[in-house]
């Protein structure tokens, strides 16, 4: 169960996503479109990717190791330039796939 | 060399005007602590920036970057570019290979207070996890504090983080070095600074400090030691450089910056030249971790190399902004050492300490006070020692008490000292 209940509506989730990566890059809401680039137009670099699945992890109440976010991208992007590729979309994708998880793997290292 | 702008944030105002001005009126920034509750802290005063008038944002671009920037290195970013501003050094002026920045900063490791909650939450849990026991269950710890603490929050802790900042915001790609050394951090940081224009590695570097102790960890750490004031009911009367009934410093935070340039690359670019950063000087005592040397050699002998330096003479030197913190031993060795070092030169010469008005910037602190000397130089005045009421006897040097005064000087010299036996020495001269 999400966070906030009502993100299993995959439009609010969707409307959740463009929150996030606005508020993580600090632009405009009205920049972040579908297909807007997150680093060659909205300018986010490495971390604010760690940002990024932070704010996931807060919204949909679950862990998100990192690890699953550049396996997503690896896998849904092959031989693409992450630049230009990685847009508010793939991240909504990978936001859905995170949701329909059930639960996630314990962080490494952890004992429970 | 030359001092062709120069950028502060303090507590008693940002830019370098605003900051003249109110060391001329001799305006305590002292007060009783806003940042956090410190109900039941021995220590309950400090010298805080004034958040409703501070504001970093219009030296921060693309504005995400706040997110990363401590408070330390807000504070450097805003002042760096102040300095740039005055110096009017805009990108094409310098090729960014050959733009440095040297930076005094914190070393005590991440006090960013979302860590810090974050640890508090994450020990109480481990311990519930753990039936309340006393050992620290250090697996739960790690996924607690894991799970909620933003990982972007830890690059905030890193020292070296506010000198990069300021390349980030300026296209420095010269040499950047941080320097952790305490309370002479920021001293040393515009010295090696010099050495590095001088040696050949930048024709200009970005020099100073920045501080911002004013969390619980740091003010327990320093009253832990027991070197604040806890003069709490009258938080302006608190910081009495020299004063017999001194008792400790009152923690400062915010930066200074200048910029220093190599002197022919100024003049080729038409700068506006301050003053001349003349001189450098650095030992150390080698002697006991907080306790200064009695006999104040090593101090003196870093003011001497930083004489030597300019190739002065202890009679050129018309002011001298002392390190003066407050506690009942710096300020009797450093007499001593001003003493040793300017010989009868040192009685009639006007030593303040600005920590009177600003508190202890700590690793920030001689990068302000080196732009204290330059604007009270630039505007014919000694700034002076605020509460200074009843002489002390082993203190017995003109310390500009509570009155700043009108005064022409060509050169000053600004010492700073520092745990660990840190010594070190700055001389600016009228250009």
């Amino acid at each position: 169960m999400p966070a906030d209940p009502s993100l299993v509506d995959p439009e609010r989730l969707g409307e959740r996503v463009r929150d996030i990566i606005a508020e993580v890059l600090v632009v405009a809401r009205d920049r972040v479109r579908p297909h807007s680039a997150l680093i060659a137009e909205l300018g986010a670099e490495s971390i604010d990717f760690l940002d990024l699945i932070f704010h996931l992890e807060e919204s949909l109440g679950k862990d998100i190791p990192p690890q699953r976010w550049y396996e997503f991208v690896r896998h849904r992007l092959p031989d693409q330039d992450p630049s230009h590729a990685i847009t508010t979309d793939i991240v909504r994708e990978f936001a859905e796939q995170e949701a329909a998880r059930c639960t996630g793997p314990p962080i490494s290292g952890a004992s429970s | 060399m030359a001092i062709t702008g120069v950028g502060v944030v303090t507590p008693i105002g940002t830019g370098a005007d605003a900051f003249a001005a109110a060391l001329k009126a001799g305006r305590s920034g002292v007060r009783h602590i806003t940042a956090f509750d410190c109900g039941g802290f021995e220590t309950q005063i400090a010298a805080e920036v004034d958040d409703t008038t501070f504001d970093a944002t219009p030296h921060v671009e693309p504005p995400k970057m706040m997110k990363v920037m401590s408070r330390p290195t807000l504070f450097a970013v805003t002042a760096a570019s102040l300095a740039r501003q005055a110096a009017s050094l805009t990108p094409r002026d310098v090729d960014p290979y050959r733009l440095g920045v040297s930076l005094g900063a914190g070393g005590m490791g991440p006090v960013d207070m979302d860590i810090i909650a974050g640890q508090a939450a994450a020990i109480i849990e481990a311990a519930k996890e753990n039936g309340g026991a006393a050992e620290f269950n250090i697996p739960a710890f790690a996924r607690i504090f894991q799970a909620r603490t933003n990982p972007i929050a830890v690059l905030r802790g890193l020292p070296n983080l506010a000198a990069a900042h300021i390349a980030i915001q300026n296209g420095a790609r010269g040499p950047n070095n941080t320097l952790t050394t305490a309370c002479t951090a920021g001293t040393q940081a515009i010295g090696e600074g010099m050495r590095i224009i001088l040696r050949g590695d930048a024709d200009v570097v970005l020099a100073g400090g920045a501080d911002a102790m004013i969390n619980p960890v740091g003010i327990l750490g320093f009253s832990m030691l027991g070197t604040l004031s806890r003069r709490n009911n009258d938080p302006p009367t608190a910081s009495r450089p020299f004063d017999r009934g001194r008792d400790g410093f009152v923690i400062g935070e915010g930066s200074g910056v200048v910029v220093l340039e190599r002197e022919d690359f100024a003049k080729a670019r038409g700068a506006p030249i301050l003053a001349e950063a003349a001189g450098y000087g650095v030992t150390c005592d080698a002697y006991r971790i907080t306790d200064e040397r009695p006999d104040a050699s090593a101090a003196a002998r870093a003011m001497l190399n930083c004489l030597r330096d300019a190739g002065a003479d202890p009679n050129d030197v018309g002011y001298i902004n002392a390190h003066g913190t407050g506690t009942p031993m710096n300020d009797v060795t450093e007499t001593r050492a001003i003493k040793t070092a300017l010989g009868s030169h040192a009685y009639g010469l006007p030593v303040s300490s600005t920590k009177s008005m600003i508190g202890h910037l700590l690793a920030a602190a001689g990068a302000v006070e080196l732009v204290a000397a330059l604007v009270a130089m630039r505007g014919g005045f000694v700034p002076p020692t605020l509460n200074h009421d009843t002489p002390d006897p082993e203190c017995d040097l003109d310390y500009v008490p509570n009155d700043a005064r009108p005064a022409h000087f060509d050169a000053a010299l600004s010492n700073s000292f520092g745990f660990g036996g840190q010594n070190a020495c700055l001389l600016i001269r009228r250009w």
